[in-house]
């Protein structure tokens, strides 16, 4: 069907690359409006509220296309105390972090960027850059109140990284591979998603990425009502921009895994196989906007913990509950 | 033009210093802040989350009531007077009134005093449901704001349909309340009554205020993290309290059963039953409750004074130019915020020599030095939060 | 105190002479305890202190009658000549009347205590160790009045900036938009344009 010469053309090595990189280029602003645009409506809905409703007809869908161009077009503010070179650089730092997770997400059986034989020790790792571009962000802004933010997010990000891989060991373990894409193949073949034994994996790991994201009830470091926007008070302009989109972004790929980790992927039980190469990306999207919406409606339910409760429930009950969890997932693999 | 940087930098009091020190930082809470209620400067020193030495400054917005009230009559120090508290504008207005009719030795009529009485107890819960909107949200939930402020719009609508303001009503006579304008001619001068639609549109109006209590209470009290931020902190023993001269909800959350309504009678409080709603704690979620029960109380007073109220005159007879005769009293009512009193010093001309206002949210506030001693930075805010003042009132 | 207002106005009339108020026990009581004389005016005890049983007088009020709730603390500046208001209609000795309003919070009484400073240097103590609550109703009356409180830790200025000279609310405190103009009504009044004047506004409601 497909000519010969367009085939090769795709299979060159350069030109695959270019169209991945494009591909990824622009799903995060895509990723990140239609994600903000949820968080709005949807964080209406509950408030008995309309949202946005004159861009874009009577559902405001290009709202945030209209937020986005009011950005780029702002001003470039950079305060005086700043310390020029690092806060440029701490909004990239986040946005690249965010963008390098998607590269080991699997959207389909061979749907994958990379499919990196350590896809979770890498998307692990990656995902922690992010807390130096939160801190150069605080430290840099020349403002005390960016600077207990800072601190703030220091404090936390460290702190819920532990539960965030703890909680991850367990699918490692039952799956026996730690390739993303190897996860989703070993829950097809058990039949069933992690989920189902791996529920308090699961928790801990949703808890430990809303800390991550530093979204309520995790949002010290931002604080609304106390530190003005916390790290990112100085921030205005596509630079803010950015940091928008990296939360959203990181939200999506934060649920990515774990759906790809517990809730088996592109996968659904009783698909057929000829569906699923289609119908895998849509399946993935579905269950991420799933997830999405669990963190949507705890941001507007909950008020935010205070720094000592935070790294309480961090240190005193995450951290434990997920080492039991691996002892006891451990114990089963060998057992049974 | 060059800029000298180190001045700026200097100026703008945001140090980052290079080396390690481990002094204290100066932080400055305010003026400009979310959660300050408006211009209140908190100079705090802070020890990395630890709060200490924490000194408010204010005066941003004093206006010099005490000073205007000198130079006006009577009937013009109203206008004034209830900008003072403006979330909870009507009531501001009751003891200064009061106080200027005790010295008059006038009668009120009693549909007048019904009217004053309604009111009082609409900007009552229209201050509480502000308090409930917003202490919610500097604590991080942010939806609440939307479910009290939605009925505190309907609250308000009902204000302006009689006295023509939603925050400054300005609707008090000596000797009554205004002659109002019903539906229909505006062009008539004498007896127009309330407008037509007030009483029972009240009535509805309180059911609905008394279901969104519900869901307050459903969102926000059973909620763990509400209840970890917000119990045991800011503890003020009735002792404490009471010496610092806080007043309202805030005493009454210590334990002490205080309420002016019950014990002063410039209003008849006492043709109603109504419970004073005490807490045991005296910390924050205890302020909290205290305020939200209050809510309930003020529909219910409303409803029953709906029900009963009187026909007759709203003004009693009183000449044109209002000149008070000499004397000296001192008339406290509960406003929403606590006690707001006027120490009226007249000498027989139609303005007072003298006029004191002791309002509740100074001295609620005075005690801010006392309750932030060693707190974390959240909990300033929440301490700060519950005691519910305003900045017109504390510097009046 | 349940009366209904015609009760209360009987009452108020009997007042002045103080022969059958509810409160004249209570407040011949406290007067004789704290070596003061009572008075009651609408409902209101007035107690007057000499300067030198001020602290004392409060705290005989706290420790005995209860009266451990601190309402507030200011003065009253009595001049024959004034640069705002009226003058006073008879003559009065100049000085200035410190007064203090303390209540208990268990049954709601209130008594004003009341004392006389000297009008050109007001000094009197403290009372902070007494009452928490006087700090800053002292630091008010100190930058209003210019009273000076005599072991009070930080007189410093509450409401006005720091370089504020004067004392605003003392009665030979101009208040200085009324130096600029008189009264804001009576300048900015115009003359009615011509045709407004030929014929009587009408008093038809247009919608009537």
């Amino acid at each position: 069907m497909i000519p010969e010469f367009i085939v090769d053309f795709f299979s060159n090595f350069w030109v695959s690359l270019a169209g991945k990189l494009l591909l990824v280029a622009l799903a995060i602003p895509l990723i990140g409006m239609a994600l903000g645009f949820a968080e709005i409506k949807l964080s209406a809905k509950m408030q008995a509220r309309v949202g946005p409703y004159f861009a874009g007809g009577r559902w405001g869908w290009a709202q945030l296309i209209a937020d986005g161009i009011k950005f780029f077009q702002k001003e470039d503010i950079i305060p005086i105390a700043a310390d020029r070179p690092v806060f440029k650089a701490a909004p990239m730092l986040v946005l690249v972090s965010t963008v390098a997770l998607l590269v080991v997400i699997p959207f389909g059986p061979g749907l994958i960027f990379q499919d990196l034989s350590v896809g979770v020790f890498y998307a692990l790792a990656i995902s922690s850059l992010s807390t130096i571009g939160i801190l150069m962000a605080g430290w840099s802004s020349g403002n005390k109140y960016s600077l207990i933010g800072g601190l703030r997010a220091a404090g936390q990000l460290i702190a819920y990284e532990l539960p965030l891989v703890l909680a991850v060991v367990g699918s490692v373990i039952m799956a026996g591979t730690m390739s993303m894409s190897g996860i989703v193949e070993a829950q097809i073949e058990a039949g069933f998603p992690y989920v189902i034994f791996q529920f308090v994996g699961f928790g801990i790991f949703i808890v430990a990425s809303l800390a991550e994201l530093t979204r309520i009830p995790f949002d010290m470091p931002i604080a609304e009502s106390e530190l003005v926007m916390g790290y990112l008070t100085e921030y205005s302009g596509f630079r803010f921009l950015f940091f928008f989109l990296a939360e959203f972004a990181n939200m999506f790929t934060l649920s990515a895994i774990a759906v790809t980790l517990f809730l088996g992927g592109y996968w659904l039980p009783g698909i057929p196989e000829s569906l699923v190469e289609l119908a895998g990306p849509f399946i993935v999207l579905g269950k991420v906007f799933l997830l999405a919406f669990v963190m949507i409606w705890f941001r507007w339910t909950f008020p935010r913990f205070r720094e000592d409760q935070l790294q309480t429930l961090a240190w005193k009950w995450l951290i434990p509950i997920a080492l039991v969890n691996i002892a006891a997932t451990a114990f089963f693999k060998v057992m049974l | 033009m060059a800029i000298d940087t180190d001045v700026i930098r200097h100026l703008s009091e945001a140090q980052v210093s290079v080396e390690l020190q481990t002094e204290d930082m100066t932080l400055n809470i305010g003026p400009q802040h979310p959660s300050t209620h408006g211009v209140l400067r908190l100079v705090a020193q802070i020890d990395g989350e630890r709060a200490h030495d924490v000194q408010p400054v204010i005066g941003y917005m004093h206006r010099g009531y005490e000073k205007l009230s000198e130079v006006r009559t009577y009937p013009q120090i109203t206008t004034i007077v209830n900008r003072i508290d403006w979330v909870s504008g009507y009531a501001n207005e009751i003891p200064f009134i009061v106080a200027a009719e005790k010295l008059m030795e006038l009668e009120v009529p009693p549909r007048a005093q019904y009217i004053r009485l309604v009111l009082t107890e609409m900007a009552r819960i229209s201050s509480h449901l502000i308090f409930m909107a917003s202490y919610p949200l500097e604590l991080g939930a942010a939806t609440p704001l939307f479910f009290a402020l939605r009925e505190r719009e309907r609250v308000l609508d009902l204000l302006e349909s009689v006295t023509g303001g939603r925050f400054h009503p300005n609707f008090n006579r000596i000797g009554g309340v205004k002659p109002v304008a019903g539906a229909g001619s505006t062009q008539k001068k004498v007896g127009q009554d309330l407008p037509v639609d007030f009483l029972p549109e009240t009535m509805d109006a309180m059911d609905r205020v008394s279901k969104v209590c519900d869901e307050l209470e459903d969102l926000v009290a059973g909620n763990e993290i509400i209840l970890a931020r917000t119990r045991g902190v800011g503890v003020f023993p009735i002792e404490v309290a009471a010496s610092y001269g806080l007043s309202g909800p805030n005493l009454r959350a210590s334990g002490a059963a205080f309420d002016l309504r019950k014990i002063e009678n410039y209003l008849p409080y006492d043709d109603f039953e109504f419970n004073v709603i005490t807490g045991t704690n005296g910390d924050c979620w205890d302020r909290w409750h205290c305020r939200l029960q209050e809510i309930r109380e003020s529909a219910k007073i409303i409803q029953q004074a709906i029900d009963g109220i009187p026909s007759g005159d709203l003004q009693a007879k009183v000449p044109k130019v209002i000149k008070v005769p000499a004397g000296e009293t001192y008339v406290r009512a509960e406003n929403p915020k606590g006690e707001m009193g006027y120490y009226l010093v007249s000498d027989g001309k139609d303005g007072p020599y003298r006029l004191k206002i002791r309002s509740a949210s100074f001295s609620n506030l005075s005690i801010l030095p006392w309750a932030l001693e060693g707190v974390l930075v959240p909990d300033i805010i929440a301490i700060m939060g519950s005691l519910d003042f305003v900045l017109g009132d504390v510097d009046r | 105190m349940s009366s209904s207002p015609s009760e209360t106005d009987a009452a108020v009339e009997n007042e002045t002479q103080a022969q059958s108020h509810p409160l004249q026990g209570y407040a011949g009581a406290v007067a004789e305890a704290v070596g003061g004389t009572a008075g009651i005016q609408f409902d209101t005890i007035k107690i007057k202190i000499p300067n030198d049983t001020w602290v004392d007088a409060h705290i005989t009020a706290r420790d005995e009658f209860g009266l451990v709730h601190f309402s507030w603390l200011s003065a009253i500046d009595w001049s024959n000549e004034v640069e705002v208001g009226d003058a006073l209609s008879d003559e009065v000795e100049e000085r200035l009347e410190l007064l203090t309003t303390v209540g208990d919070i268990s049954e709601g009484r209130r008594v004003t205590f009341s004392t006389d400073l000297d009008h050109a240097t007001p000094v009197i103590p403290t009372l902070i160790d007494v009452y928490a609550g006087a700090n800053w109703h002292e630091r008010e009356a100190h930058e209003m009045f210019g009273i000076d409180f005599l072991g009070h830790p930080n007189l410093a200025h509450l409401y006005l900036p720091d370089g504020f000279l004067g004392h605003p609310l003392r009665k030979s405190f101009p208040l200085l938009t009324r130096e600029v103009k008189p009264w804001p009504g009576k300048v900015d009044v115009e003359a009615m344009p011509e045709k407004a004047t030929a014929e009587e506004p009408s008093t038809e409601n247009p919608e009537a």
